[in-house]
């Protein structure tokens, strides 16, 4: 019998503001583990909320293979460490930048009502087995996230904003909230073409399920048959990639403990479908290669999953890649997401006209229609080298009004 | 379990306790796919001192005294701060309401018992030479959870609650497309997610439909009637964020707009909040302390309530009414809904179908938003041509604007459904509800 442990903690201090002043904070300290035992191909595993000695903890996982979770697999056994952390501030001085970012916001922007939250989030993740595997990682971000209303609209929120930083720059909260706010009341009108200027994390999900190794197996993937073709953007790449310094608090290994040359995975490259993806179970399953990555499963054994997607940056700004046209930045969205043909459309209930470098004036509501091989093939325009207005990356695409 | 805790002096002062059981089974095209449990205890303990809150989370409840002098160390002693007018609101309550500790509690349910719920389920609705079927997941679980509040005002209350859910979702592929769909339904005990077979195979057989024979519709306004599910959520996204009242505090333009006595809709439609009633929304006493009441939102189409935590019923001179609620001892309290729903009519739905020339017919919808314009995400419509129901068509999106389309509602059923498998996010906070309503006409939505 082989055992493992996994271990996640996690310690926040938050400051909110609400009506221009700071009405509370809070401490929140939380830990979890994951005990788990491996005897004839099945795992046994308990999971805690809070501290257990480990005695208990691999007993009660002990206990647990009675519920006869198969893992028939070889535990991994690399060891390596990683820390993400740069300038961790205490709560003193979270509190003071805090502060010093409000009263910039509330002396610049009296005609907004904003809810502002800042929290420090430090991070720490480890996977141990008795066969010597020994990874961990730490990580420490201050997020800001918050809400803005005009004082004259009869909306309950006109939109929202939220970033991260690993060390706090009050130059970039002020320049964020410059961009937002500055031009809002200036009303202008919806050019031509529409090009979005989008964060993209919630329209790669079309590519988490389709890729996914168990529905390409199965037949019930548009992808299906089609690795290997090119079905995208010749400037279009798509990786799984654990070594972003973009990406916050994840692990460099998977659920199934296994670490992937220079911490990345190509999926698409320039257009061309390259592999889906596939965790032990569901390549052993399925007799598909295994590529990981495996998400982590702290009360079960893991599965395919866990993606951590990045579109590779062109190296020409947001700016240069609109080349003269304007773009749309929508601050309060609702989205369909995808239907079972791929086809995605979305209110865009507030939004901002942006030249690349600075933001013109405030949009009419409008609703755009696009499909995901649109998204990432004719219409795709890249991902810029800089991270304009909201401090993170974000695709430009051409979308159609509807 | 009795606790004494010392708090603070010139503070107010409170800990809630709150232990979570949880269990789930999910079996993949034949194969366990999940199978665990968990447990949780962890409390937030919370100061205020007429300026601050100042609040800690821990999993040690042995620690609860310590975080209390922890907070008070760094908050700033307020004499008078039993006059502040939110702690004036605080209602000071002694109760235990242990719904469950019955055998209903599903912490008393063998883990066992739930394969064998699902091997049922599997055997009477899953056909293994179904060709249409290409993939097949069904689970179950539940979640048990009790909240104990205690007060530096003396308020001492403990309630449970917890909720049964099982699914059965089926994938169709037809010509190289694969369209999911099927039934899920949530439930206050286990026992009544036995005998749904004839509903699961029903909603099969309508996705299947959908899968086969699903047309694109031209985008555009459209005359609409919406099931019971739709309504329910229309009421919850539509209007029911509008009912929260902590949005306009401070908001002379939202105060003025949602002004008490103002008509606001169609005098068919009535809406409530309820926060005492033993569903997916139950709370008895929210985490303040405040007792349960049903509230009246709308009444035949002019606004009459809206819903308070303690700041805002005392921001604004009105009644408290409950709906301080939060998602865990992680979090907060803010004004959420509990159970909310619009009240049945006396329209028959067959009517409604049979009042519209060229409409849509919205029988099954994922998920929503609510701003000024409402945002639905239907899963199963159908085309209304000539007062019949035709075929399926694909809609990605319902939307209308709040101010319109409440006074575009001209027919309101009698077939009045409460559902519990809504969750409402909020504020980075997803708290449980449920939400109601019978079919409904609307003279236009947006569809795309």
């Amino acid at each position: 019998m082989h055992k493992a442990k996994d271990t996640w903690s996690q310690n926040k201090s938050t400051f909110v503001f609400e009506e221009g002043k700071l009405t509370s904070f809070s401490k929140e300290s939380n830990f979890e583990s994951s005990h788990k035992v491996y005897k004839d191909g099945k795992a046994g595993i308990h999971y805690h909320i809070g501290k257990v000695d480990d005695e208990e903890g691999y007993a009660k996982a002990e206990e647990n293979l009675v519920r006869e979770r198969p893992y028939p697999f070889e535990l991994e056994t690399g060891t390596r460490t990683r820390d993400k952390r740069e300038h961790v501030l205490t709560d003193k001085e979270l509190q003071a930048t805090a502060e010093s970012c409000m009263k910039y916001l509330n002396e610049t922007y009296p005609k907004f009502r904003c809810k502002v939250t800042f929290t420090g989030t430090e991070f720490e993740r480890r996977s141990v087995n008795d066969l010597g595997m020994d990874y961990g990682v730490q990580d420490y971000a201050v997020g800001v996230s918050g809400t803005f209303k005009h004082l004259d609209s009869k909306n309950i929120d006109d939109g929202y904003f939220g970033f991260n930083m690993r060390d706090f720059d009050e130059k970039v909260f002020r320049q964020v909230m410059d961009d937002y706010l500055g031009q809002y009341e200036n009303r202008v009108e919806l050019p031509e073409e529409i090009i979005l200027d989008v964060l993209y994390y919630g329209l790669l999900g079309f590519f988490t399920n389709h890729l996914n190794g168990e529905e390409l197996a199965r037949g019930t993937s548009l992808f299906t048959g089609k690795i290997g073709e090119k079905l995208f953007s010749e400037d279009f790449t798509l990786l799984h990639d654990v070594s972003d310094k973009e990406a916050w608090f994840n692990p460099f290994w998977d659920g199934d403990g296994c670490v992937l040359e220079n911490d990345q995975l190509t999926l698409v490259e320039n257009g061309v479908l390259k592999t889906g993806f596939a965790d032990k179970k569901t390549a052993k399953e399925y007799n598909i290669p295994h590529t990981g990555p495996a998400y982590h499963n702290f009360s079960d054994i893991p599965g395919a999953g866990g993606l951590s997607l990045k579109i590779k940056r062109s190296e020409k700004t947001v700016k240069e890649l609109l080349n003269g046209s304007l773009c749309v930045i929508p601050v309060d969205y609702t989205p369909s997401g995808y239907n079972e043909k791929g086809e995605y459309t979305m209110v865009i209930q507030n939004a901002l006209l942006f030249d690349g470098e600075k933001i013109l004036g405030r949009l009419p509501e409008f609703k755009i229609a696009t499909t995901a091989y649109d998204l990432f093939g004719k219409d795709f325009i890249g991902v810029g080298s800089d991270q304009p207005v909201y401090y993170d990356k974000q695709l430009l695409v051409r979308v159609n009004r509807v | 379990m009795d606790y004494q805790f010392r708090f603070p002096k010139d503070l107010y002062s409170e800990v809630r306790i709150e232990e979570y059981y949880r269990i789930w089974l999910a079996i993949q095209n034949g194969k366990v796919e999940n199978d665990g449990e968990s447990a949780e205890v962890g409390a937030m303990v919370r100061v205020f001192d007429g300026n601050m809150w100042y609040t800690a989370t821990t999993n040690s409840l042995e620690e609860i005294q310590s975080q209390l002098d922890a907070l008070a160390a760094i908050a700033a002693p307020n004499p008078n701060i039993y006059e502040h007018p939110i702690v004036k609101e605080f209602e000071v309550n002694r109760d235990a309401i242990l719904t469950f500790d019955t055998e209903q509690d599903i912490r008393k349910v063998p883990r066992n018992q739930l394969k064998e719920i699902l091997d049922g389920y599997v055997e009477k609705c899953i056909d293994p030479e179904d060709k249409d079927v290409t993939f097949w997941v069904t689970s179950i679980g539940g979640e048990h959870e009790k909240r104990r509040l205690i007060t530096s005002k003396g308020t001492d209350v403990a309630w449970d609650t917890q909720c049964c859910s099982f699914s059965m979702f089926y994938g169709f592929t037809v010509d190289g497309v694969t369209s999911y769909g099927g039934y899920n339904t949530v439930k206050m005990t286990m026992p009544e997610l036995l005998g749904l077979e004839e509903k699961v195979l029903n909603k099969k057989a309508q996705y299947l439909n959908y899968a086969k024979n699903a047309k694109d519709i031209e985008p555009g306004d459209y005359e609409c009637v919406l099931a019971p599910v739709v309504t329910a959520m229309f009421t919850h996204e539509s209007f029911g964020h509008k009912s929260e009242a902590d949005f306009m505090l401070t908001d002379k333009t939202l105060a003025e707009e949602w002004v008490l006595g103002k008509k606001v809709g169609s005098e068919k439609i009535t809406i409530c909040d309820d926060g005492s009633l033993v569903h997916h929304g139950y709370v008895p006493y929210d985490d303040e302390g405040t007792k349960a009441c049903k509230t009246y939102l709308m009444k035949e189409g002019v606004l009459t309530g809206r819903l308070h935590d303690a700041k805002s019923a005392s921001t604004m001179g009105e009644q408290k009414t409950g709906n301080a609620r939060a998602q865990d001892y992680h979090k907060q309290p803010i004004v959420r809904m509990t159970n909310t729903y619009m009240e049945a009519g006396t329209d028959k739905l067959e009517d409604m179908i049979a009042g519209i020339k060229d409409g849509v017919y919205v029988m099954d919808v994922s998920n929503g938003t609510g701003n000024s314009t409402f945002v639905m995400n239907p899963t199963l419509c159908f085309r209304i041509r000539d007062g019949k129901v035709c075929e399926p068509i694909r809609v990605h999106m319902l939307t209308g604007s709040v101010f319109q389309t409440l006074f575009d509602v001209d027919a309101v059923g009698d077939d009045f459904e409460l559902f519990d498998s809504y969750n409402c996010g909020k504020g980075g906070q997803m708290v449980r509800v449920s939400a109601g309503g019978p079919s409904i006409r609307v003279k236009k939505l947006s569809i795309s």
